[in-house]
This record gives structure tokens, sequence and C-alpha cells, in this order.
């Protein structure tokens, strides 16, 4: 263990690594603090260009895109009210309140140490808690497998809010789009239409370019185009004073813990941890009334938990091969582009790699507090940039990186297809990250059930029933799906 | 909520219900064509047909909601024109590409889709300059794409 800590280390220790993260990490403030720009999108769109360098160059400079975007998207939600990125959805209520009481400098102070924390406190999750569940996971079968899929696909239903049924639907199309290409036991083709393009399957890369890249420009363009508020001129103090680090320090850990957790669930990530724990720091807060008026322990719950979750989502994603969140899903296709498999398998075969992961984080995490703390004012300046010219780059940058993986221009098309069809979902309320859920799960739920069938001699009950663990699952799947209708029904 | 705006939201669901339910079908009955099983285990088919049933089952649920007209999304789309103008600006560089001049061709469309976002000339032939070089710089002679 110790020696592949030290490999892990020696590896990230390296200075094109620490360029790469560097980049990455600048890159990332900049997705983040820029409306219409997303975590997603900056890894989604920067993705194709790692394919020409080594796996933790590449990883660096992902990494450090997550970790930089993700702290950044506070930046706007503090000083225009306009998260910069869905996860800093918690933190405009009482960052924007702040800033309007001329704290905006303090508020941005709070968001750069405070996802710092966030962050690193996941990150020693990650690394304490990763190895012990992929080890566990070591144990799974194609039955288990199986189970653990169709126990993520359902979550799809939970995490689409009041949206059960259009959740469903956009898993559905995920799924659906994942059985184009070869069929994985037979070779048998399906939905090719004869062409040879589409024996491999639908890239999954162009295709998140797309649903996060092309469909957020024309989201933004539709919804968001010359209605943003200008940023204050003065920022103020940043640094908090000992009193208000006192007072923030339970909802800090609060806040990451959930975060942590949230982040954790297949699908689920900080946006959804970031509003949960705000709600659970104003519960426990003896101030309740200031919680949305700029509360500060407010701030640091939204500012801990978002990006708490990236953690908590690194960890499902390396040690199942299933995405935390948006950002982690894109990465899978990523480590996929480097020839690794996310997945138990990884914590055996590639452990130094697995600390290296582990190492690139916590750097990117310390890299972002230092450029969120010194480069706040010129951040700010950067939400003058007129969001036409960010949404060209981005259409540009999308199509040629979409091309660039395999020199396909099918792979262009895909992108294109993927946008607009994103786009008109998310116009018809139907989110998307169920798609992304039954695009991954998809091929490794068919693939495991078949390969059960074929281990039990076609006994369906027998493969469902086959250990505890794949009962658990079966359970943890009902209940899933039963639990939001539950719910819903009691509301209504 | 007001009806008119109610009978929006309840046709965005129908509108939605429908494009899925069609879809269903469609999987449905085209994984009837392919084998629904190999030796007495399921086949290529099986997993298709699987999809199309609970798309067929979920979809249907939801028109019943919108018929209802207890559905609660409405398609509300501003900017329509220019949405359109964009796509349709990126569907024909799309349909242009591999016909050589990737430079000029980009360049071009830079143009005019900063255009389209209504900036000036000025700011649009600079942005479009810088991005074009940078593309270049990073595919063309960085990464040694071929982008034409």
């Amino acid at each position: 263990m110790t020696a592949d800590l030290l490999a892990g280390l020696t590896a990230v220790l390296q200075w094109e690594v620490l360029l790469f993260l560097a980049v990455g990490v600048v890159l990332g403030a900049v997705f983040g603090s820029l409306p219409g720009l997303t975590a997603t999108m900056g890894v989604a769109v920067l993705t194709p260009l790692t394919f020409w360098v080594s796996a933790e160059q590449g990883l660096a400079m992902l990494l450090g895109i997550y970790c930089g975007a993700i702290p950044a998207g506070g930046i706007p939600a503090i000083l225009i009210n306009v998260p910069g990125t869905p996860a800093s959805i918690a933190t405009s209520w009482d960052g924007y309140a702040l800033s309007q009481k001329g704290q905006a400098g303090l508020a941005l102070g709070i968001n750069a140490l405070l996802s710092a924390v966030g962050q690193l406190t996941s990150i020693f999750f990650l690394a304490v808690a990763a190895f012990p569940i992929a080890s566990f996971a070591l144990r799974f079968g194609p039955a288990e497998y199986f189970g653990l899929a169709l126990f993520g696909i359902s979550l799809m239903a939970g995490v689409s809010g009041e949206r059960v049924i259009k959740g469903m639907l956009a898993g559905m199309l995920g799924l659906g789009i994942a059985t184009v290409g070869l069929d994985p036991m037979t070779a048998y083709p399906r939905y090719t239409f004869g062409q040879s393009e589409f024996l491999d399957g639908i890239s999954f890369v162009p295709v998140m370019i797309g649903l996060f890249g092309l469909a957020e420009v024309l989201i933004q363009i539709s919804d968001r185009w010359g209605k943003l508020d200008q940023a204050p001129s003065k920022l103020g103090r940043i640094w908090p004073a000992w009193m208000e680090w006192k007072r923030m320090l339970p909802s800090t850990f609060t806040g990451a813990g959930i975060g942590t957790f949230v982040g954790a669930v297949p699908a689920a990530g900080g946006d959804i941890g970031s509003v949960i724990a705000w709600e659970q720091a104003r519960r426990l807060s003896r101030n309740k009334e200031a919680f949305g008026k700029g509360s500060l322990e407010g701030l640091a719950a939204s500012c801990s938990s978002c990006n708490g979750a990236i953690g908590g989502a690194m960890t499902t994603m390396l040690t199942l091969g299933i995405p935390g969140d948006a950002v982690s899903a894109v990465l899978i296709g990523a480590l996929l582009i480097h020839g690794i498999q996310p997945g138990p398998l990884l914590f055996r075969d590639h452990r130094a790699f697995v600390f290296s992961i582990v190492f690139l984080m916590a750097f990117a995490s310390v890299v972002m507090m230092v450029v969120g703390l010194l480069g706040a004012k010129p951040l700010a300046r950067a939400l003058r940039i007129p969001s036409p010219w960010l949404w060209a780059g981005i259409v540009m940058f999308g199509a040629i990186g979409s091309y660039a993986l395999n020199n396909a221009v099918v792979d262009v098309w895909a992108m294109f297809v993927a946008g607009v069809v994103g786009f008109l979902l998310r116009k018809a309320d139907v989110p998307l990250g169920p798609l992304v859920l039954g695009l991954i799960l998809g091929p490794m739920m068919e693939s495991n059930l078949r390969r059960a069938l074929i281990l039990s001699r076609g006994d369906w009950l027998g493969t469902l029933t086959s250990s505890s663990i794949v009962v658990f699952f079966m359970v943890a799947t009902i209940l899933s799906l039963l639990l939001p209708l539950l719910k819903k029904r009691r509301a209504g | 909520m007001s009806r008119p705006e109610s009978r929006v939201r309840s046709r965005t669901d129908l509108v939605v219900g429908g494009l899925f339910l069609v879809l269903g079908v469609y999987l449905t009955v085209s994984a009837t064509a392919l084998p629904a099983d190999s030796g007495g285990l399921p086949g290529a088919g099986f997993f298709p047909r699987i999809i199309g049933l609970v798309t067929v089952l979920l979809s249907s649920a939801l028109l019943l909601k919108a018929l209802r007209g207890s559905s609660a999304s409405a398609f509300v789309l501003s900017h329509g024109r220019v949405i359109g103008g964009v796509v349709g600006l990126t569907f024909v560089y799309l349909l242009l590409w591999g016909t050589g001049f990737f430079t000029l061709r980009t360049f071009v469309f830079l143009v005019l889709f900063l255009r389209f976002l209504v900036q000036s000339w000025r700011a649009s032939l600079t942005v479009a300059a810088v991005l074009t070089a940078a593309i270049a710089a990073a595919f063309q002679y960085g990464l040694r794409v071929s982008l034409e």
C-alpha cells in the first residue's frame, strides 16, 4: 500500500502533470465563474484534448477543471445572483444577500476557503473509504453487477424531483441509445441502419459534449441572454474574522458531510447536496431567520456541501463505475479514452493510479483556494465578457473536439443531435441526468444480466436471489422506485 | 394557474408523451426483427424490447396525466428565431465538414454566429479571428488533427 501511495505521489509530482493541473484549475475557475459555462461543459468539451497526453496529465487537467469550476460557480452566484454551476444554487441565497449588504469580498473569501474545506473533507473520505468499498465490490459477479446497475437506474426516479415519469422516460432514452451497435453478447448489429460507423455504438463523449455543451448554449440563449446584472465594483474585505470562523464551523462540517454522502448517491450531485445541507444547517442553527438574508452559516453550509459532493461522486465512480454526478459521468468517458475502466478492478490493478487521482484532487483543491482568494477581483471582472463570445467558443471547441476523438464526422453529428435533443428535452422539463445514467448503466446492466442468466442456465428467480447482495439491490431498487411515488401521494 | 397557461402545460406533456410513445412503439416493434433468444437465453432483441415496452407504459402514463390536465411543465421558448438561426447555421457548417478550407469556413461560421447574436461587426470579426486561430493552433498544429 505504501509503495503504491508513493508511486501515486511521484507520478503526480512531475512538472508536466502539475502544469496540466494548474491550467485545469484556471480553466475550471473561468468555466465556473462565467454563467452559462458549467463544470460538466468544461470537462466534456476539453476531454478530447487529453487524448494526446498521458492519463495522469489528462486527468490532472480534467480534475483541475472539476475542482476549480465548482467553487468558482459560487462567484457569479454571490456577485450577480446567477449560479455559475447548478451546484452553487444555494450559495446564491446567502451569498448574494451578503453582496447586497456590501460584503461581496467576505462572501467570496468564505466561498474560496470553505469550498476547499468541503473538497478536502470529501477527498479524505475518498482516500479512506474507496479501498474498502472496492475490495467489497470485488466479490461482485454478473448478478451483483446487474443488481447494482438496476439500482443505479432506479435512482432515476429519485433524482427527477417532481418529474418522476419524465425522468424515467429520459432514462429509457439513454438505455435505448446504449443499445445501438453490436450486441455485447452475440455481436448481432442493432439499430445500425446498415452504417458501419454505428457498429461500435454511439460515442459517449460527443453525446455528453452535445448534452452539456451545445444544449447548454441554446438554453442560455433562450433563458438568460441580456438578463444578467452587473457585478459590484467594490468587494471589501475577503478574510473572515475569528468570531465568524467559529460561527461557521459547525455548518461547514455538516455541509461537507451531507455533500459527500449525497454526492456518493448515483446521479445526485452538488446541486441536490447543497440544498439539503443548507436546509439542514438552517434547522440546526440558533439563527434560523437569518438564512437566505446573508447568513454566514447558510453560506458555509452551501459552499462546503456543493464541493463535498465532488469526493463522494468520485468515490462511487471509481469504486463501482457508476457516476455520482454529471461531471463524473464525463470523467468515465475520459478514463475509458485512456484505457482505464473505473470499478473495483481499478483498485486491484492500478492502485498507484488511484492514489494519483486522490493527490491530484487534493492539490487542485488547494490551488483553487489560492486562485479563489487571490483571483476574486479578476474573476469578478471576467463576468463582463459578453456571453455570445463564449458561446461561439463552446460550440466550436465542442464540434472540433468531438471530431478529434476518432477523426469521425459521425461523432460531430452525434454531438449536434444530442445538443438539439438535449435542448428540447430541457425546455420540455425533462431532466437529462437520468438519460446519462441510462447511457452509462445500460450496457453494464444488459451484459451482466445475460451473463448471470448463462451462469444460472436461464433460471431468472435463481439469478435474482443468487446472493444476499443481489437481494439487497433488488429491495433497494423497489424502495427507490416506490418512495418518490409514496412521498408525492402523501404530499398531494 | 390561469386556464390558458394550464392548457400550454398540458400540451407540452402531450407532445413529450406522444413522442416517447412513438419511440417506445418503434423500439418494441423493431426489436421483433432481432433474435429474441439464443439457446434459450435472452438474445439481442430482448433488452430493446423491454426498454420499448417500459417506454410505452411510462409515456402512456404521461399522456394520461396530460389529458387529465394535471401536468406541470410548460415549453417556453424565448429568442426562438435566434436559436433557430444558430442551430441552422451550425447544421450548415457541419454539412460542409470535409469540403476543405477549414480555416476560412470556420472564420465565416463564427462571424455569422456572432452577428446572429447581435454582436457588432468589429467584435464579430475580432472574436472570430481569435477563436479560429486558437482552434487551428490547438487542433491542427498542436494535436495534428486533420481538419480539412
